[in-house]
This record gives structure tokens, sequence and C-alpha cells, in this order.
């Protein structure tokens, strides 16, 4: 186990360092002067290499790079050209937007996805499971922005009972927060569900093949417990790893559904400050999210690792 | 259903002493797929169909704001699905959009297909060391969300159809890479690849002679698959404002300028997300047929 967990954290080591080289090439390589972009068609000379000297972005790419690594390291993320503002602070202030859309959409996907992918699993071939097949095949092919913007139409728009978009912030209501949040958790939830309950049904299929549960039920169990107390516990393992390969998928889902709501969230800060061209605050917030979506993975490999002795060994 | 269609218009009688239920309960059991392999292929034409008409011929101009002609409602003599709030015609602004998809959805899936199979012939013919460096260099790239690579690709490249096919051959080409691999691995275990080795043949020739043939049908369901999740992520590019930009149209993009007078003019909102379902289940359902006919192990599996 030691051998295999250093071997996926010297892979999660070496998918932070390619990823963060490959982010600082691409913001910084495309060329121009930044500081005479924040600064603007009026701005002297004189105040340009100002602002380029204060940020050091007059020093040669491989000194910034090593600068800004060594920053993110010791927890300094850097500072906003225009506001000053830390990054490490505008991020935390959009974390309290972004982390229950995000999650609570997972959760509500994966409580879609496993009774009903179950369900599938054990109708194959009869109407009702074709017509969960059908949905769920539907239900992959609609973009999250579409499936947000017609529960925004019905909801909001047509009856009324929630907001169309906007945010109210948890510090001034907290219902109000939640109202605002339940049409873009409920648009990515769904949408989520489609994608898991095909897989959810396919691992049950496996699992329903297997010899552990004709032996379960030939030691009395009927079909229905032996599937939710030995088969779902097995299907459970490669459920684990498809969460975490959503999570970049999942992200992704943020980040359109922040949109279509106008939620004050991360996704919206990356897509301002990019206009902008906050090259930091864009280049240590997205190095931040691919972090988070490596170490998600780590763990996921790590508990797979605990929880299933044999891919210890075949890897 | 060829097979179908043909034994409906010659009636065979069954010769005698067959037992016919067996392949009666086979064909049952195909129908099905093959259903989604028909509906796929229909409406994957239809819209490969629309899209070419759009090259030659556009009822009105999709670009051109015509204020008398604002919100028009659907049915309207010449405007049949209406217009938008600057007078332009939904139908011309659909076809248009049906082009888009198709040319950015197919452009990042034959890019990073040609990419992938590359890089996966190599990871699978090559030594233990390349293969370790590729495969964990798709790992890595699979790792990172594309939506925010896309982002900033976009943002630093100028946002345009180019810069979007390149972000999805971006994304997908570590996929394919993991798929052609283990495709290739597969095949090059088979005894012809021995024999063919014994024989004499060089390591090019076995996996451009042999290899290939074998995995075409890998390749071409994964084409399909990724075909279709370029064009939802074109989409969703196009509606954040970094994908496509006018005079190309998107459906995406439609579906945002749709959102801006929402309260207006709901059917707005509706046509393009349509055209975004339809053409996704169409690439995905003729996938999964796909993988029946030409993949039958691969079926097995994912079913």
């Amino acid at each position: 186990m030691a051998i295999y967990a250093l071997r996926k954290l010297a892979f999660f080591l070496g998918a932070v360092f390619i990823a963060s080289v490959a982010i600082f090439l691409l913001i910084r390589g495309a060329g121009g002067n930044v500081a005479a972009v924040v600064l603007g068609k009026s701005a002297t000379p004189e105040a340009i290499n100002a602002l380029a000297h204060a940020y050091g972005l007059d020093r040669p790419l491989p000194v910034q790079y090593f600068e800004w690594v060594r920053g993110m390291l010791s927890g300094d993320l850097g500072r906003s050209f225009r506001t000053n503002e830390s990054v490490a602070d505008l991020v935390t202030a959009r974390l309290s937007v972004s982390i229950p859309l995000a999650l609570s959409g997972l959760i509500l996907g994966l409580i879609i996805a496993i009774p009903v992918g179950t369900y599938a699993a054990r109708n194959v071939g009869t109407p009702s499971g074709a017509l969960l097949a059908l949905v769920s095949q539907i239900g992959v092919a609609v973009p999250v922005f579409w499936a947000g913007i017609l529960l925004s139409l019905l909801f909001g728009v047509r009856l009324g009972w929630l907001p169309t978009g906007g945010w109210t912030d948890w510090s001034d209501s907290v219902w109000g927060a939640i109202r605002s949040l339940v049409l873009p958790v409920l648009s990515l939830g769904l949408i989520m569900a489609a994608v898991l309950i095909r897989y959810v049904r396919s691992a049950v299929l496996d699992v329903m093949n297997q010899d552990y549960l004709r032996t379960a039920r030939a030691a009395g169990m009927t079909r229905t417990e032996a599937l939710l107390k030995v088969g779902l516990r097995n299907a459970s393992l490669p459920l684990v790893t498809i969460v975490g390969l959503q999570i970049a998928e999942l992200i992704g889902g943020t980040v359109i559904i922040e949109t279509v709501f106008s939620l004050p969230g991360l996704s919206r800060m990356i897509l301002a400050n990019v206009a902008a061209r906050e090259v930091i605050v864009v280049q240590s917030t997205v190095m931040l999210i691919i972090i988070f979506v490596i170490g998600v993975n780590l763990i996921v490999d790590l508990l797979y690792g605990i929880l299933d002795p044999r891919v210890r060994s075949t890897r | 259903m060829m097979t179908m269609s043909k034994s409906s218009r010659i009636p065979v009688p069954a010769p005698p002493g067959v037992p016919a239920p067996t392949t009666a309960s086979k064909k049952r059991r195909r129908l099905p797929r093959n259903a989604s392999l028909i509906i796929g292929l229909v409406l994957t034409t239809i819209f490969l169909a629309v899209a070419l008409v759009s090259i030659f011929y556009l009822p009105s101009n999709p670009n051109i704001p015509v204020i008398r002609n604002r919100l028009l409602p659907a049915g309207t003599p010449g405007h049949w699905l209406g217009t938008d709030v600057l007078g332009r015609d939904i139908i011309a602004q659909l076809m248009v959009g049906a082009r888009t998809s198709i040319l950015v959805g197919a452009g990042g899936a034959t890019f990073s297909l040609i990419l992938g199979t590359i890089a996966g012939l190599a990871a699978a013919a090559s030594g233990k060391m390349t293969d370790e460096a590729i495969s964990r260099g798709a790992d890595i790239m699979l790792s990172i969300p594309g939506m925010v690579t896309a982002l900033v690709l976009a943002a630093t490249m100028g946002s345009g159809a180019l810069t979007t096919i390149l972000a999805l051959t971006a994304f997908f080409t570590p996929s394919f890479t993991r798929v052609i691999r283990s495709a290739a691995i597969g095949v090059l275990n088979e005894d012809f690849i021995t024999a063919a080795k014994l024989y004499g043949r060089g390591k090019i020739f076995v996996l451009a002679r042999h290899v290939l043939p074998n995995i075409a049908g890998v390749m071409i369901v994964q084409f399909t698959l990724y075909f279709a999740a370029g064009i939802l992520t074109e989409a969703g590019l196009s509606y954040l404002g970094v994908g496509v930009h006018r005079p190309s149209i998107s459906w995406g993009m439609m579906l945002n300028e749709a959102q801006q007078q929402v309260g207006v003019s709901s059917p707005l909102a509706i046509w393009p997300g349509l055209a975004i379902v339809l053409m996704v289940l169409g690439l995905n359902l003729l996938g999964d047929g796909l993988r029946d006919v030409l993949d039958p192990k691969l079926a097995r599996r994912a079913s």
C-alpha cells in the first residue's frame, strides 16, 4: 500500500507541476504588454513601466514563474492589478457560492442516479428499462445551460416561484441564498444524473452477473436483498472512480450554470478577469481549481487502493 | 432492419424441420439496438443535409437586422419559426448554426482522432518507457477541467471557430489516446501479429496494415461520440461568449441572445436548444448503434 500511495503521490506532484507550467505559458506566453493593456490607452509609458515593475512583470518569464510558484507554496496567490485585492480573498469570497452549488449538484445527481440506475439495471429488456435508457440518453444530450434556461422560464418567469437569477448573500438572508441556489442546483443535478445513471446501470449490471450474487441468493437472500446488501457495496467501487472523473465535468457545468443564473461564483470571476487581462488573478485561480481536481482524483485513487486490494498490485 | 425489410418483401417459407423460434428471438433481441442505429442515422443525416443546404441557400440573411420584422411569431409566412429581437429569421440562423456545430464538432473530433491514434499506437507498440510517458501524460491532461482551459485559451488566443476546435482537440486527444492504446494492445496480442512479425514485417507496416484496420471500428464509434461531445462543448462556449462570433452563428450563441429577452418571447429559447438535443442525441444513438455492429466486444461490455 505504501508503494502504491507513493506512486500516486508522485503522479499528483508531477501533474500539478506540468499543469502549472502549461497554465503559465498559456497565459503569459500569449504576448502583449500586460501592464499596457491593464492601464488602457491613455496611460503614460512611465506609468506602464511602474506597474510592470511593481508586479514583477518586467522580469524574465522563468523568474516570474518561479516567483509565482514560490508565492503559491507559501500561500501568497498574488494581487489584482486594478484593485490590489489579494487573490486569496477574491477566491474565498466566491467559494460561498460555487462550493454549495457544485456540491449540491453532485449530491442531487447521485441521489437520482443511484436508485434509478439500479432500477434500470434490474429491468433490462423490459419496457420501463428501455424507457429509462431513452430518457437518460436524451438527458445526456441536453446542454446544462439549456436546462437552466428552461427551468428559469418555467419556475421563474411563468410560475414566479423562484428568482430567475441573481444572488442573495448568505449574510443577508440564508433563506434568500438557498432560494437563489434552487434552480441552478436543480439544472446541474438533473444533467449530472443523466450522465451518472448510465454508469450506475452498467456498474450494477456487472455486479449482477457475478458469482457472489448467486451465492448470496443461494444462501437464502431475495433478489432485492442480495442486490442491496452485496451488490451495491461492490458496485460502489467503480462508482467512486466515476465521481472522481466527473469532478472535471462538474466544474465545467458549474462554470456555465453560474452564468445562466448570474451567480457571483468563482467561474464568473475568472470570466471577468480574463476579459480584463488580470493575468495573475486568472492564473492563480485556474491553478487552484486544477490542484483541487487532481487532488480529488488522488484521494479517489487512494480510497480505491484501500477498498480494493487488487488495484494496488495491478498498477 | 435491412434484413427485416428484405424478408417482408420476399416471403421465404421456413424450411421444414428448422427450428424457427431461435432466430426469431435473436432478431427481436437485436431490434432495439438496430433501432438506435437507424434513428441516429436519420437524425444525423437530416442535420448534415441542413448544414449542406445552408451553404447554398438561406431563406434570408441571418445577420442583417430588419427592425420592422422584430419578434414575429412562429407561423408567419416567410418566417415559419418567427424572428428574433432584431428581426432576423430563426430558421436561417438555425441552419447556419447547424453548419457551425458540425464544422467545430467534427473538426475537434477529427484532429483529436488523428493525434490520439498516433499517440495511442506509439504507446501500444513502443517500449515500456514511451508507453508510460504517453499514458501518464494523457492522465494528466484528463484531470484538467476542460471548460476552464477553454476559457483561458479563448482569452489568450481570441475566441472563434478555430480556437474552439483547438480547445476540443486538447480535451479529446487524451481520451482517444487511451482508447486507441488499449484497442491496439488487444490486437497486437493476436496470433496473426506474431505471424506477420515472424514473416519479417516492420513495426510500421504491422501497425498500418494489421492493427489499424482492426481498430477501425473502435475509431469510428469514438469519433461519433466525441463529435457529439464537441457539439455540446461548442454550444456551451458560445453561450458563454467565448466560442464563435457573428457572422458565424452558433446555437449556443442564439440561446445566449434569447436569454437576454426571455420574458419577451420564450419560444426563441426553445428552438436552438431543441436543435442541440436532437443533433447530439442523433450522434450518440448512431455511435451506440455502430458500436453494436462494428465492435461487438465493446458493446457487450457497455450494456
